[in-house]
């Protein structure tokens, strides 16, 4: 009897303590990272009688927790790749809304700017002319410069989130750590502290959300934590913290370095995913390349339009002068440099200019260019002396100090043009309208050529031979012309092609019709009564409108377009992946949540089947009760 | 296929997400609704961005070139307005030289048609000097601020320049915008184009010759390129004459009858003389120079008053101004050709920007602004889609087997 009744109490109990799980389960259905529970019941051991085992009721031999790693896995991975796009995607989307603008934006300022020229063009001696076109100068500086510094806030913003989100980050693996010293002593009993585990499992998805990381599980339950390539973050009880340190060429692009054992390794290439990668992968495809677009653009307009400015004459007769300044070549050496070299860097063709950024590294003997943005190495002429500099990519490198092997420097060609670009001149009679030079047919000329244009091609080269000006061409035949200074020294002769203009130190003339032999004309300096004369500035609008970038492929307004779409090629497709890694999240979740999660019809017919089990219990000890009754009633009567 | 149990939590959350997605689904199409635009950013569509960009560009430049083009007109036409001035001041000129192309006038009715040829010199350099409504002058070429005619006395000089701005109409085609006063009044030839005749100043008798014409051009290019002359014919007698070239040389010889005049032919050149010529007298003919219309005006001028001219002087000096007036005329006539020529360049090239804008204006629209008609079908279905989301949402959360515990 005595069986009866202690197996029946072990039955209340088990139950009782399985409707406590239940109830338990049905109390977390809402708590996100909840695993569900059970009660494991075990037969309790039967002991041995003549006719046999006789069970001795049921024990609770364990509470475990429904847990699916390999689901668990894959969330935080989707979690992980989700959280990278989805960041990369909103810094995308600020350059895209900055750019997008359709009535303000970059194309729109260069036309505008273009329609100025041709204003000027149509009536050169206008003031009002001449000071919209200043006007319209300064709305393409204020925009490339408001452009530049937004990409600079947006900057500096993304590196303050890198600090906040390694700081975010030190406090998971610091708080997983301690659950793993806490879960290693409560496991030491044979039993998993489930609610522990739920708690650990839910911060390394939370650190999923902020860089991609791996986790091995250790026999003692602890959870291993690495990121990047193998880095630990987290081994056993101990965290190693992550930290942000100044980049090596330029300091105020944090890199993240990892330090543990008393050692601080740069891991900034290594860490992908989550927010973290996702910020690293904004600053490097997106704000640098629009960046260094945005500078590209400043740089074309400017060296074109000066270019022009100094082969023209300004309305008070003097040589034109440059319209904007721009920013130079941005060098940065490394920080861990040991040498003491230099560079002095100068753009050259325009043409051959790109939006990348180079790395000219000293390898012991000689200078080594590689192409940042792509990795591949670049082939230099020249020397690096003064007289014979470095030329690649559009460069000009001039190198001094002695470096020592392995120094490196970066060259940025276009990251710090557009936040130099500005309007240089400050009056409207400095827009250089007419040609600096100009032609003039000799008063007795026999043949029919009159001079149709002068103009000049290359303004240093005629800027360097000016003094000899005015020159005489002399047609000693009608085909054939021989050129001299204004001191009667020959400078050349040649051949005369009708159609062809006339081309030496750096200017050019042009006939129309025949000249006959004995015929001269002049090439001089431009009067200043020649108000009228639109021929450069029509000649910049043709030098603007020209492909003179990316090797002759792009003009100007081609190249600030496909900026503008490139931005937009760049957001969709983060955005895009967004979408598509949030819906793989969500499907990984749904998976997890289904394989541990609460079905609160689950439990309630669990609640059920316990609730009758506790009842059927009860009911088996009252019929003991009424077997001893009986049996006392018995004896007695 | 066993079902596979969903937890409660996904089964809100799920809910939830997808409920989410449609509400962005529908901001997004509204967004397309309210602001007309298909997309918003680049890169709500990139590639129909750039394109977007491109034909803003190009719809914009076409604007200009059409303001450009207005703005060349105007010029143009106030140009061909003093031409046409210049052309009926020149007319009335040839009027006053023919009516004192004659010998029965005396001097102080030359004098008269002197004084009122005087006037419309000055009228022509007025007209030459004209200004368009910025005060830039019409004819001074890229010195557009400098006055180009100065008048001092009978004489015209010319301080303009020889080149002239040009407009850009459309995107390949600049236009001049005016012409130079040189190509318009100045670099007229002398004579009749080929070569100018002129009496021996001390002449006693009283011939006079003719402009002149040309009848084999090759022959007396050949000829004056190996000596320009001028070639002189000399009478020996009043009835015969020889020709010498530059040097001298004679060219030729002859007889001429001084009832019926004479032509004298050579080195491809013809020339008619009148009147009677004295022993010794003596008449040049050189290679055409260059004259411009106000010196024209003013030697015709400088004839008419002259007091000590005889008679076959006068008429061949005033035949030689009325032959350069009406090169002056052609010339005019020309320069006003050509500006048709250009104002009709203009207009063609404005009908052809104004329809290419209407083109490019719809294309913008094709790939920028919202199908209406396709944003409002998916805007509905979005919303019974949300509708019924969020229907069988309410009713299927409230459904729980605790329900029926008691």
């Amino acid at each position: 009897m005595a069986d009866l009744l202690s197996t029946s109490v072990s039955g209340l109990l088990a139950f009782q303590q399985a409707l406590d799980v239940t109830s338990n389960n049905i109390a977390n259905a809402s708590t996100p990272g909840y695993s569900v529970e059970t009660a494991n019941l075990v037969e309790a051991p039967g002991q041995s009688t003549g006719i046999g085992f006789i069970g001795s009721g049921v024990d609770v031999q364990s509470i475990t927790r429904t847990y699916n790693e390999f689901l668990a896995q894959q969330v935080r991975g989707s979690q992980a790749s989700y959280s990278s796009s989805n960041t990369l995607a909103t810094q995308a989307a600020q350059i895209d809304n900055m750019v997008s603008n359709p009535s303000s934006g970059l194309t729109v300022t260069l036309q505008s700017f273009a329609n100025s020229l041709q204003a000027v063009a149509s009536t050169p001696t206008s003031t009002a002319a001449r000071q919209a076109l200043l006007n319209q100068a300064q709305a393409l500086a204020q925009q490339l410069t408001s452009y530049d510094s937004q990409i600079s806030r947006y900057g500096s913003q993304l590196e303050s989130q890198l600090s906040g989100d390694v700081a975010q980050v030190n406090t998971i693996t610091a708080s997983i750590a301690s659950l793993n010293q806490q879960i290693a002593t409560a496991s030491s009993n044979g039993q998993t502290p489930n609610q522990l585990m739920d708690q650990r499992d839910k911060l390394v998805t939370q650190l999923s959300q902020y860089v991609s990381v791996q986790t091995t599980t250790e026999s003692n339950g602890a959870m291993d934590v690495y990121v990047g390539t193998g880095q630990a973050l987290v081994t056993g009880g101990t965290a190693s913290k992550l930290t942000t340190v100044a980049g090596t060429y330029d300091p105020s692009q944090l890199n993240i370095a990892i330090t543990g054992g008393g050692t601080t390794a740069d891991i900034t290439s290594e860490i992908s995913g989550g927010e973290l990668g996702g910020l690293l992968s904004a600053r490097t495809q997106v704000l640098d390349p629009a960046r260094n677009a945005i500078g590209q653009v400043s740089v074309a307009v400017a060296t074109i339009v000066n270019q022009q400015q100094q082969s023209g004459m300004d309305l008070t007769g003097a040589q034109g002068q440059p319209m904007f300044s721009v920013g130079g070549v941005q060098v940065l050496a490394d920080a861990n440099n040991t040498g003491s070299a230099s560079l002095s860097v100068t753009r050259g063709s325009l043409s051959a200019l790109t939006t990348d950024d180079y790395k000219l590294q000293y390898a012991g003997s000689a200078w080594k260019l590689t192409d940042v943005t792509t990795g591949q190495a670049v082939p230099m002429t020249g020397s690096g002396t003064a007289a014979s500099p470095f030329q690649a990519a559009g460069l000009s490198i001039v190198t001094s100090g002695s470096p020592a092997s392995g120094d490196s420097l970066l060259i940025q060609p276009t990251a710090a043009a557009a936040a130099g670009f500005a309007v240089a001149l400050t009056s409207p009679a400095q827009i250089a309208a007419a040609s600096l030079v100009q032609g003039t047919a000799g008063a007795a000329n026999k043949g029919g050529a009159t001079a149709r244009s002068a103009t000049v091609t290359d303004p240093s080269t005629w800027n360097a031979s000016s003094t000899g000006a005015p020159y005489t061409v002399a047609f000693t035949s009608a085909t054939a012309y021989q050129i001299t200074d204004r001191s009667g020294n020959p400078v050349t002769t040649g051949v005369y092609t009708s159609g062809s203009p006339i081309t030496f130190n750096g200017a050019q003339l042009a006939l129309t019709g025949s000249p006959a032999a004995g015929d001269t004309f002049t090439l001089g300096l431009n009067s200043a009564a020649n108000t009228g004369d639109n021929s450069n500035i029509l000649a910049m609008t043709d030098a603007l409108s020209a492909a003179a970038l990316n090797g002759n492929t792009a003009s100007v307004a081609s190249a600030a377009n496909s900026l503008i779409s490139r931005i937009g090629v760049v957001t969709q497709q983060a955005q895009n992946n967004a979408t598509s890694q949030q819906t793989e999240n969500q499907n990984a979740t749904t998976a997890l949540n289904n394989a541990s999660g609460v079905n609160l019809d689950k439990e309630a017919a669990t609640m059920l089947q316990f609730q009758q089990a506790y009842q059927a219990m009860a009911q088996v000890i009252q019929a003991s009760n009424q077997m001893f009754t009986s049996l006392i009633t018995a004896i007695h009567g | 296929m066993t079902a596979v149990p969903i937890s409660t939590l996904t089964f809100r959350t799920n809910a939830l997400d997808s409920m989410e997605a449609l509400q962005a689904a529908i901001s997004n199409t509204q967004e397309q609704l309210s602001t007309g635009k298909a997309f918003q950013t680049a890169a709500g569509n990139p590639t129909g961005m750039a394109q977007v960009n491109q034909l803003d560009m190009e719809l914009s430049a076409s604007q200009q070139y059409v303001k450009n083009g207005n703005l060349a007109s105007g010029n143009l036409n106030l140009e061909n307005q003093a031409l046409s001035d210049a052309t009926n001041l020149l007319q009335s000129a040839r009027d006053l030289a023919l009516e004192g192309n004659n010998s029965s006038l005396n001097a102080v009715q030359r004098q008269d048609i002197a004084t009122q040829l005087n006037q419309q010199l000055q009228q022509l350099v007025a007209i030459a000097n004209r200004t368009d409504a910025n005060g830039n002058y019409l004819f001074g070429g890229f010195a557009s601020s400098t006055q180009p005619f100065v008048q001092n006395g009978n004489s015209v000089s010319y301080s303009g320049a020889d080149q002239v701005s040009q407009v850009q109409i459309s995107e390949n085609q600049r236009i001049s915008a005016g012409d130079t006063g040189s190509s318009v009044f100045m670099g007229l030839p002398t004579g009749n184009g080929t070569f100018t005749t002129a009496v021996g100043a001390a002449n006693a008798g009283t011939a006079s010759i003719g402009p002149g014409t040309v009848t084999d051009p090759a022959t007396w290019t050949a000829n004056t390129q190996a000596d320009p002359g001028p070639y002189t014919i000399t009478f020996t007698d009043p009835t015969d004459y020889t020709v010498a070239d530059g040097s001298g040389a004679p060219v030729t010889s002859g007889t001429y009858d001084p009832t019926t005049g004479g032509t004298i032919s050579f080195y491809g050149v013809q020339v008619t003389l009148n009147g009677n010529p004295a022993s010794g007298d003596s008449f040049t003919i050189a290679p055409a120079g260059k004259t411009s219309a106000f010196a024209t005006l003013s030697g015709l001028i400088t004839t008419l008053s002259s007091t000590t001219l005889n008679s076959g002087q006068m008429a061949t000096q005033i035949g030689q101004s009325i032959e350069q007036i009406d090169a002056a005329l052609n010339n005019l006539g020309n320069v006003q050709a050509s500006i048709g020529g250009r104002l009709n360049a203009v207009t063609t090239s404005q009908s052809t920007a104004q329809s290419r804008q209407t083109a490019l204006q719809t294309s913008i629209s094709s790939i920028s602004e919202t199908d209406y008609a396709k944003a409002t079908t998916q805007l509905s279905s979005q919303e019974i889609a949300l509708q019924a989301a969020e229907q069988s949402y309410a009713s299927l959360a409230k459904l729980s087997l605790f329900n029926y515990v008691a």
